[in-house]
């Protein structure tokens, strides 16, 4: 089997299982996560950072390794935004909108500036430009906000369309995305199409942070690709093939920071004077200089951002520390907000698997330095008390994986009652909606002639938002407020010992009427 | 060109004319319980109460003493029987309908030739995962599909607006169209204990077939809960008493260890709405005027709460 059928197989395969992490059953996305996610560059780096744990650090390890080895296959094999860029380059060509690539000059300045400054950026704590830039948290959210919506509507329309047969499927929720979060996806998307469709793999070798970072450890990788000069008819075969745009055949250089590990090359040269093989000697010192100016620009652009990271005023002014007055509510397990801002680079993973719909994507809410982190949205929708599925998918640790059971006792804010508009205490009407739906017993009712009045037990309330949601006035009369730092909430005990469940009852045979 | 206009208009005239006798004719012999229920058939009870028995055949029981299924369905109808699966819960917390109740319910009206039996109940905290997990958590879905019903899961596009006449508070509700498009509606709640209804029984399990749900507790929940029984009433009520959840309601703990439970293996049954949830209450140990809704609706004339005026027939088994 040739190395592009291979590949071809194995980054299909891949695609077609982050197809199902995102839009199949929450069981399956439970298992793909894990299989999954270890290796993708992104998750498995915070991951390893904010939260170690084997198998994702084996997995950035192997990652490393392959890219020293065979320099960036990631990029074409294990990548999804890199398959969905294959699927639109391959789709291109067939339209004839661009049946050639051509050697372009690498665009080192903005290429190293774009990682220096990522990597600065998140250093200081703000993950902002990794949110936006990382290409498997771009692939996560073109799935969770655009392809599960559109998936979602369809089966319901195709469950309706079942009805008058007297057919019932249960109906499916979509997501609840904001239009800020839709139009930054959506820029991405057009920016990722357009590249692709007219510039190949231009994103990976420009924008991407993760291709450049590989592309640093590519430049010595083991096995390379080669253009023998001697043998080289300049047919440019492969240079019309190549998406990286990294084979120049008038100088025989390829450029291997930049090369994605496609193979296409390979194939196309009828003469075989490409060949894939072992490195031999120093490698052309020529070669270097271009990117390295890039690199040392990276560098004193890194050593600016540090400084205006440092400085405390520029920080506030960003709203990096995300000291708001009243932040947004983090998930269970997130533990606390700055860990959690710290440690998420908005996949929208937990958005697409919540049941609820609860989590709700965000664009600033977390501050500048959290930009499209997911919140916990009241207004929307609640935390079903019986669910701990997106503490089992995220892969970055930003939410820390919960046993239901430590789930239900884990709370992540504290509601509130504000009994000057509750239209129990303003009108003395029964309603109570709010205490049907608690799941833990943190709102209990006082009777007084019979009118039932509401009081919360905060030390049982686990802030799962059920209150809120059920709250019929406006604005609501019973809101949650966030825990920056999670508690931990009491354990309910029935006052009530369902004594006579147990006891054997004899049977009279009265009735009170 | 004038004849054919002509002719037309004679046609249509007569093509109006006999539909509307279809329309009529069918309405009439699709729904003769409206022409019947004037004149009640002399010596059936107006409310029947079995107890010591297991839910199935305290139902059988029952609806024999009534005077049988076919009093109330007859062949070919639809059926929408509505039990309370309001809650992800198990059945041994009491917070929703006995399982084998809705079963047996289902095959007498299957065995009164009825054409097709509905199942549904419009979830507390109605998100779809929720749904799925009360409808399964509670029996109810493998029960009813076991003797042929037919589980509707709840969707929002399913409602429609109908005026309520008469209502003090609630002047329209979004009412499912099963409710509104079948021959006989049997509503099959369970008693239980209710943190802002004190009760949970027949009148209140009506909530479960509307909407605007937060229009009742934005306005007031038992003058809303009595008014919709002004639009309609169910043709049977059966009360699920056999398991009756004591305190901590609607909802009740989602461990059935906890639940504060008694067994009253009672049940209930009679068409006037108001009656039952009245003896209910008396069955849970509370008086009925206490209770703000049957208070209410006594008041609006839509039942007796006044059991001694009723015709009521117990068996202990």
């Amino acid at each position: 089997m040739s190395w592009i059928k291979i590949r071809k197989v194995i980054s299909g395969i891949i695609f077609i299982l982050f197809i199902l992490l995102f839009l199949g059953t929450r069981q399956m996305s439970v298992v793909l996560s894990n299989i999954l996610l270890p290796f993708q560059f992104m998750p498995a780096l915070v991951r390893t950072i904010a939260q170690p744990e084997m198998l994702f650090v084996a997995g950035l390890i192997f990652i490393v390794l392959i890219t020293l080895i065979f320099g960036r296959v990631y990029c074409s094999f294990l990548c999804p935004l890199g398959t969905l860029q294959d699927l639109l380059i391959a789709g291109s060509r067939k339209l004839g909108l661009k049946p050639k690539h051509s050697f372009s000059k690498p665009l080192n300045v903005l290429r190293y500036m774009l990682l220096a400054l990522t990597v600065t950026a998140a250093f200081f704590g703000s993950l902002s430009l990794v949110n936006l830039l990382d290409p498997y948290s771009i692939a996560g959210r073109i799935f969770a906000h655009f392809i599960q919506p559109l998936s979602t509507s369809a089966y319901n329309l195709g469950i309706a369309a079942l009805k008058p047969f007297n057919i019932y499927f249960y109906p499916q929720q979509t997501a609840f995305i904001p239009l800020s979060v839709l139009a930054v996806t959506a820029s991405f998307i057009l920016l990722i199409f357009v590249l692709a469709m007219r510039r190949g793999r231009l994103y990976c070798n420009t924008v991407c942070p993760v291709g450049a970072f590989l592309g640093l450890i590519s430049r010595g990788s083991i096995f390379r690709f080669v253009l023998d000069q001697k043998a080289c008819s300049e047919c440019v075969q492969c240079e019309n093939v190549c998406k990286a745009g990294c084979i120049d055949p008038q100088n025989a250089s390829i450029d291997m920071s930049r090369c994605v590990g496609c193979f296409n090359c390979l194939a196309a040269c009828s003469k075989t004077t490409i060949s894939y093989q072992r490195k031999q000697g120093q490698t052309d010192t020529d070669a270097w200089s271009p990117s390295r100016r890039g690199f040392v620009i990276g560098c004193i652009a890194a050593a600016a951002a540090g400084l205006l990271a440092f400085n405390a005023n520029i920080r506030s002014l960003l709203n990096i520390t995300s000291a708001k007055a009243n932040p947004p509510v983090t998930p269970p397990g997130s533990v606390n907000t700055t860990r959690f801002t710290q440690a998420c680079t908005a996949c929208s993973l937990c958005v697409s698997v919540c049941p609820t719909r609860v989590l709700t994507p965000t664009f600033t809410d977390f501050g500048v330095s959290g930009l499209l982190q997911p919140k916990m949205n009241y207004e929307k929708s609640y935390c079903d008390y019986e669910c701990n599925a997106c503490s089992m998918v995220c892969p970055t640790g930003a939410i820390t994986p919960l046993s239901l059971d430590e789930k239900k006792l884990t709370q992540i804010g504290e509601a509130e009652l504000l009994k000057d508009i509750c239209v129990v205490f303003v009108d003395h009407y029964n309603c109570g909606a709010c205490g049907e739906v608690c799941p833990t017993h943190a709102i209990r009712f006082t009777d007084k002639e019979n009118i039932l009045y509401p009081e919360i037990d905060k030390q049982y309330c686990i802030g799962c938002g059920a209150c809120q949601l059920a709250c019929p006035t406006t604005p609501r009369s019973i809101v949650v407020h966030a825990h920056p730092i999670h508690k931990k909430a009491d354990k309910y005990d029935s006052p009530v010992t369902p004594a006579e469940q147990k006891k054997p009852t004899t049977p009279d045979k009265d009735f009170p009427f | 060109m004038a004849d054919t206009r002509k002719f037309n208009r004679r046609e249509m005239i007569q093509k109006g004319l006999s539909l509307g006798l279809i329309a009529g004719g069918a309405v009439i012999l699709g729904k003769p319980d409206f022409l019947l229920a004037k004149e009640k058939p002399v010596g059936l009870p107006d409310l029947v109460a079995v107890k010591n028995g297991e839910p199935d055949a305290m139902f059988k029981k029952a609806i024999e003493l009534m005077g049988g299924m076919n009093q109330f369905v007859k062949k070919g109808q639809t059926v929408v029987v509505k039990p309370n699966i309001g809650f992800p819960r198990v059945p041994e917390v009491g917070a929703t309908t006995n399982p084998l109740l809705i079963k047996t319910i289902i095959e007498s009206c299957y065995a009164s030739g009825a054409k097709r039996v509905y199942v549904f109940d419009n979830v507390v905290s109605p998100t779809s995962g929720n749904a799925r997990n009360c409808y399964k958590l509670s029996g109810i879905e493998e029960a009813a599909k076991a003797a042929r019903g037919i589980v509707v899961p709840i969707d929002d596009f399913s409602y429609r607006e109908v005026r309520i006449p008469g209502g003090k508070t609630l002047k329209t509700a979004d009412v499912h169209s099963l409710i509104l498009d079948c021959d006989v509606f049997i509503n099959a709640p369970v008693l239980k204990h209710h943190s802002s209804a004190h009760l949970s029984i027949a009148m209140k399990n009506l909530m479960g077939i509307i909407k605007n749900r937060t229009e009742y507790h934005l306005t007031g929940l038992d003058q809303c809960i009595a008014d919709f029984c002004l639009y309609r009433k169910p043709d049977l009520n059966v009360v699920d008493a056999y398991r009756v959840l004591m305190s901590h309601g609607p909802a009740g703990p989602s461990n059935p260890q906890s639940a504060n439970v008694q067994m009253k293996k009672t049940l209930l049954m009679s068409k006037d709405i108001v009656a039952v949830d009245a003896a209910a209450t008396k069955i849970f140990g509370k008086e009925p005027e206490d209770i703000g809704y049957i208070k209410i609706a006594h008041a609006q004339k839509t039942g007796n709460m006044n059991l001694k005026e009723l015709k009521i027939v117990t068996f202990a088994m």
